[in-house]
Parts: C-alpha cells; sequence; structure tokens
C-alpha cells in the first residue's frame, strides 16, 4: 500500500507556512478548493463533493464561466481529518471502474506538523505499465501539436504570473 | 531539482512560435540555418538568436561544415517533455504552488 515505483508514481514534499487545519480546509471546503484548484483565468466549479471514504469528488471547469469542460470525476478513498487525504480516478463517482487519460492514479496528501507550519507530502500513484504503453503507442508527433500547445500556454502563463 | 532547470529551457524554448516551427521542420530531418530561415521574415542574426536558444536548451545540436551550419533535432530532448510523467509532476507542482500561495495568502489577513 505504502510502495512507491519510481516509474510510475510521483512524490512531492514541501513545507507549507501553514497550519494543518488551513491545509485540510482548503482541500475539503468547496468554496476554498474551488479558488486554487485548476489555474486562473480558467475557473472550476465543485460539482459533487462528500468528504467521505467512497464519497464523491467531481470538478468541472471552465474558461468563460459558462460553457463548464469535465475535469475530476473521483472518489476519495481515505479521509483522517487534518491528516490524510486519499482519492482516486481509477473508480468514478458513480463506483464504475474508469480509465481516465493519460493514466489512472491514486492521489494521496499527508500533512504532519512542522515548526514552521505543516510538512506537506503528496505522492501520486499511476496506473499500470499496460495503461502506458497505450500512452506510449500514440505516438511521439501524433501527440505533438497538443503538448506543444499546452506547454506553450503553461510558460506564457507563467511569464504573466 | 536540477532537472527542473533543464526543463524550463526546453519550454522557454518552445514557447516561441518560430522556434517551434523550427523544430517541427526539424522533425523531417536534418537542415541548414539558412534552409531553416527561409520561411520566415526576419534577419538572419534575429534567427540566429532562436538557433541559439534552441541549441542551449538542448532541443537541437548544430554542426558547422565549410560554410554551412547545419541543424539536428535531439529526439531524447524532446522525449523528456512528451514524458506523461513529467507532464503530472508538473501539474502538481503548480497545484501545490496554487495550495501554498493560497493558505499562506489566508494567514496574512
Amino acid at each position: 500500500m505504502t510502495s512507491i515505483d519510481p516509474t510510475l508514481d510521483l512524490t512531492l514534499q514541501r513545507v507549507i507556512r501553514a497550519p494543518r487545519s488551513a491545509i485540510w480546509r482548503a482541500w475539503t471546503d468547496p468554496a476554498h478548493l474551488q479558488q486554487w484548484w485548476v489555474p486562473a483565468p480558467t475557473i472550476a466549479r465543485i460539482d459533487r463533493f462528500d468528504v467521505t471514504p467512497g464519497g464523491a469528488f467531481v470538478t468541472s471547469m471552465s474558461d468563460d464561466g459558462d460553457a463548464f469542460m469535465p475535469h475530476t470525476d473521483s472518489i476519495f478513498l481515505v479521509i483522517d481529518p487534518e491528516r490524510r487525504l486519499v482519492f482516486t480516478n481509477a473508480v468514478n463517482s458513480t463506483w464504475r471502474p474508469a480509465a481516465p487519460a493519460p493514466v489512472p492514479m491514486t492521489a494521496e496528501i499527508a500533512l504532519t506538523d512542522h515548526p514552521e507550519g505543516t510538512d506537506y507530502r503528496v505522492v501520486v500513484r499511476h496506473g499500470n505499465p499496460a495503461d502506458r504503453d497505450r500512452h506510449e503507442q500514440l505516438g511521439f508527433f501524433d501527440g505533438w501539436g497538443s503538448v506543444t500547445a499546452a506547454l506553450a500556454e503553461l510558460v506564457e502563463s507563467e511569464a504573466r504570473a | 531539482m536540477a532537472k527542473y532547470g533543464a526543463l524550463d529551457d526546453i519550454f522557454v524554448a518552445l514557447a516561441d512560435p518560430t522556434r517551434r516551427a523550427v523544430v517541427r521542420r526539424l522533425g523531417e530531418g536534418s537542415a541548414s540555418v539558412g534552409e531553416l530561415a527561409q520561411p520566415f521574415e526576419i534577419t538572419l542574426p534575429s534567427f540566429m538568436k532562436h538557433v541559439r536558444t534552441l541549441e542551449s536548451s538542448g532541443l537541437i545540436r548544430t554542426r558547422k561544415t565549410g560554410r554551412v551550419r547545419m541543424c539536428t533535432l535531439n529526439q531524447d530532448r524532446l522525449a523528456v517533455v512528451d514524458d506523461w510523467l513529467t507532464e503530472q509532476r508538473r501539474a502538481w507542482e503548480q497545484r501545490t504552488d496554487r495550495l501554498e500561495q493560497f493558505v499562506t495568502h489566508q494567514e496574512d489577513q
């Protein structure tokens, strides 16, 4: 359960200068989550949010505040208030096994006290190699246009920030 | 985090439409600077700046033979960008940046 495969998984650790309670609220209060979940100017909408194991975590996003596109369709697996939150999109909010792109994942957020605030850790475990191969079969140049567009957008939004 | 510095260089190199066009053209095979510059209505010195940015990011390699400088795409370097895990990492890093900004900004108030 706690195993990490470096070819599939990513880990991230950071000290955030805020108490665990504030970070927990940012994750679990829809009014807070909505403010940081997607990069501005894109608008996030929290459609279904039931912070309990098996509960729905569904969000959509919009560039104009009018037309919304699906963003996250997942369920919570573990809710340990102010300590640990785990959710996955390998099972969708209707409890149907799902195969989201590029690969399904399970995200674990762990909070522990730190003298300067909170030790914030993220572990994202991604789907099996078969899923990964399928993604790689899409081919390098086939994916080129969309990747470049996304990258350009990313860099430009960073420059604006 | 050294890996990220390198990645940033690649992102910067690809943020420009002229440089993206050059990378796309080199995807079809090596070409000289003169051939690459031809479709663009910019001076050769300005075009060379783009070539140097691409070269320093590692996306392309150049080699001078006689009076002609040939450019070649570095596929391995470009693959770094197309790596889904790298994309996911970047998305989570940025998401964490936003969360951090949100909660620490609240603290200030």
